[in-house]
């Protein structure tokens, strides 16, 4: 169905307006360069290296940042203590994003969520396991990170989620 | 304390998506000549100051504000420009606010202008370019940039909106259906408003219901248009609006508060906001801009109310988090119309955001439409009398709130 179809349907009243002359230009917007600070990510980065997570804890109000930050949204305090995470976590928020695939041309249902891992206060958005049907993602819905086969140290290492079981044996607390 | 602001009239261009015939200085004109046709006695003389605004990365032409000088009638005059993306009309309001208020000699009547003409460039690049810093350091953290633009679903704003229907959806019990309802009473109440873009007056619930997807939950006539348009307001001080018009709004309480990120946080990491329902700074804002106005019971005192959502969901959002109505009954006022042209508390008579949205000019459409309800001006009219409004706005990296509280008589501040 075409746009102009369906607005029709909606009985949209559309209004002519005369032309007038038109003239094109582009407006080229050149390189940028944003400047980052990296010092705060190389431990994260090579944590994820030896496949494990960690996460940055707030000194003055204890919430933990995953992926970490450089200063803490509530108190503009730097936070400095890193904690070992678990890599089950849980659904924070989804959607369904509908994209074209360039290839096929057939439009893929792939469900996005913000990931909440359990121990961090953060969500982050990131992809769930393709073979899950949209249709059962919720929120609250438990999940495990699943690591991609070559691990680089970047955040793509863990490649998508995977859903478990309410009753998984991964969901319950370590005995030390 | 400063002085008392009034807001003496408000104007606007007509609205459609591909405004040809105009280019983006004939278009403020017009809303500046539709401004001052309600205020007789006034002349564009008289106007003392200007507030100006838009978001030029969305259009493509830059210091739009300058070269269109002649045409707002701000040759030598004070000239001051504010842009803070969504919100940029609500923050040219509160400007022009403060403006009036500091009480500086020879400034009284500030003209506050809004405008956006998004056919003329290519909004989303403008909307990437927003995003960009957060967006290349989550690509030098190993995110490819088609995953990327898989994870923000298109980087526009439906993004984040979808995020938010979802954890609403969850949270109020609510279906797609009592979306679609909302849609459609605005979409109703835009066909009676001359400006408004999306004029739909036979609109259905199962029309609604029958488009596609464009992000789960929100389909294709579910969301808002990108329209061209201007938008401009009068402010001015207590004892001058009494000359110049017959019933003089007060600003009485504004707010603008901006809240943690709400998808990505800074620097590519965790967002704090777990329910992106929530809005933490809603609640301020609304708490903050009440509290001058001596408003202790919004949803008794509150006559008629203009928030901004270019999403139904949101919407229903707004009107429980600015403190309207009880947390999750929104769904059901607007199944009995409480939020109707003839109800006891009408949301948005204009059509609201969802059915003309000029980036720009979206925010400061709100408290105009607000005011001229106050005078009894407005297109589309509200049957009862409305002594006071507001006004809201939010925007900016999808997490600032503006808000603006008038009312047909002054407060008296200690």
């Amino acid at each position: 169905m075409s746009k102009r179809t369906l607005r029709k349907s909606m009985g949209y009243i559309k209004k002519e307006y005369p032309r007038t002359r038109t003239i094109p230009a582009s407006w080229y917007l050149s390189s940028y360069k944003f400047k980052f600070n990296i010092t705060h990510m190389k431990p994260f980065l090579d944590k994820l290296k030896q496949k494990k997570l960690v996460g940055l804890q707030c000194s003055s109000c204890n919430r933990i940042y995953f992926p970490p930050r450089q200063i803490c949204g509530k108190c503009l305090v730097k936070p400095d203590r890193w904690i070992d995470l678990r890599e089950t976590g849980r659904v924070a928020s989804f959607t369904v994003t509908y994209l074209k695939d360039p290839e096929t041309g057939e439009v893929l249902e792939r469900p996005i969520v913000c990931a909440q891992l359990d121990g961090a206060d953060t969500s982050y958005p990131a992809q769930l396991d393709p073979d899950i049907e949209f249709k059962d993602t919720y929120i609250g819905m438990p999940i495990k990170v699943h690591w991609a086969e070559n691990i680089k140290g970047g955040l793509m290492d863990i490649e998508y989620y995977d859903s478990i079981e309410d009753s998984a044996k991964d969901l319950q607390p370590k005995e030390e | 304390m400063g002085r008392q602001v009034c807001v003496a009239s408000a104007g606007f261009s007509e609205h459609a998506s591909k405004r040809s015939d105009v280019n983006m200085p004939e278009l403020v004109n017009e809303a500046i000549v539709d401004c001052l046709k309600r205020v007789p006695s006034l002349d564009i003389k008289d106007i003392d100051a200007f507030v100006n605004g838009n978001m030029p990365a969305f259009e493509g032409s830059n210091i739009p504000e300058l070269w269109m000088t002649d045409w707002m009638g701000a040759r030598n005059k004070p000239l001051m420009r504010v842009t803070t993306g969504g919100t940029t009309g609500g923050s040219v309001a509160i400007a022009g606010y403060y403006s009036v208020a500091a009480g500086l000699p020879g400034v009284d009547n500030v003209l506050a202008i809004a405008f956006e003409q998004q056919s003329q460039g290519d909004t989303s690049v403008g909307l990437a370019s927003v995003a960009y810093g957060e967006i290349s350091v989550m690509n030098s953290l190993g995110i490819p940039y088609d995953q990327l633009t898989l994870l923000l679903s298109g980087g526009a704003a439906i993004g984040i909106a979808s995020y938010q229907a979802t954890n609403y959806m969850r949270k109020s019990k609510i279906t797609e259906e009592d979306l679609a309802r909302v849609v459609v009473q605005n979409r109703h109440n835009a066909a009676k408003t001359w400006w408004a873009h999306l004029k739909m007056p036979d609109l259905t619930i199962e029309e609604v219901l029958d488009t596609p997807y464009i992000s789960y939950p929100l389909r294709y006539g579910m969301v808002c248009p990108a329209s061209d348009g201007a938008c401009a307001m009068l402010f001015t001080t207590e004892e001058k609006a009494k000359d110049i018009c017959d019933i003089p709004v007060f600003v009485n309480g504004v707010g603008s508060i901006a809240n943690e990120t709400a998808l990505i946080g800074y620097g590519g990491s965790g967002s704090g906001q777990l329910d992106l329902s929530e809005q933490l700074g809603a609640q301020k804002t609304s708490e903050i801009a009440f509290n001058q106005a001596g408003i202790h019971f919004p949803r008794k005192e509150i006559d008629y109310a203009e928030v901004y959502s270019p999403f139904p969901n949101q919407e229903l959002m707004w009107v429980e988090k600015l403190g309207l109505f009880e947390e999750n009954t929104a769904t059901k006022m607007y199944e009995t119309g409480v939020t109707a042209l003839n109800g006891e508390l009408p949301i948005n008579c204009s059509g609201g955001v969802n059915s003309t949205n000029a980036i720009g000019a979206s925010a400061l459409e709100r408290p105009a439409v607000a005011a001229l309800q106050i005078m009894g001006k407005a297109s589309n009219q509200v049957p009862k009398t409305v002594h006071t409004s507001l006004g809201h706005g939010w925007g900016g990296y999808v997490n600032l709130v503006t808000m603006m509280v008038m009312a047909d008589e002054p407060v008296r501040k200690y």
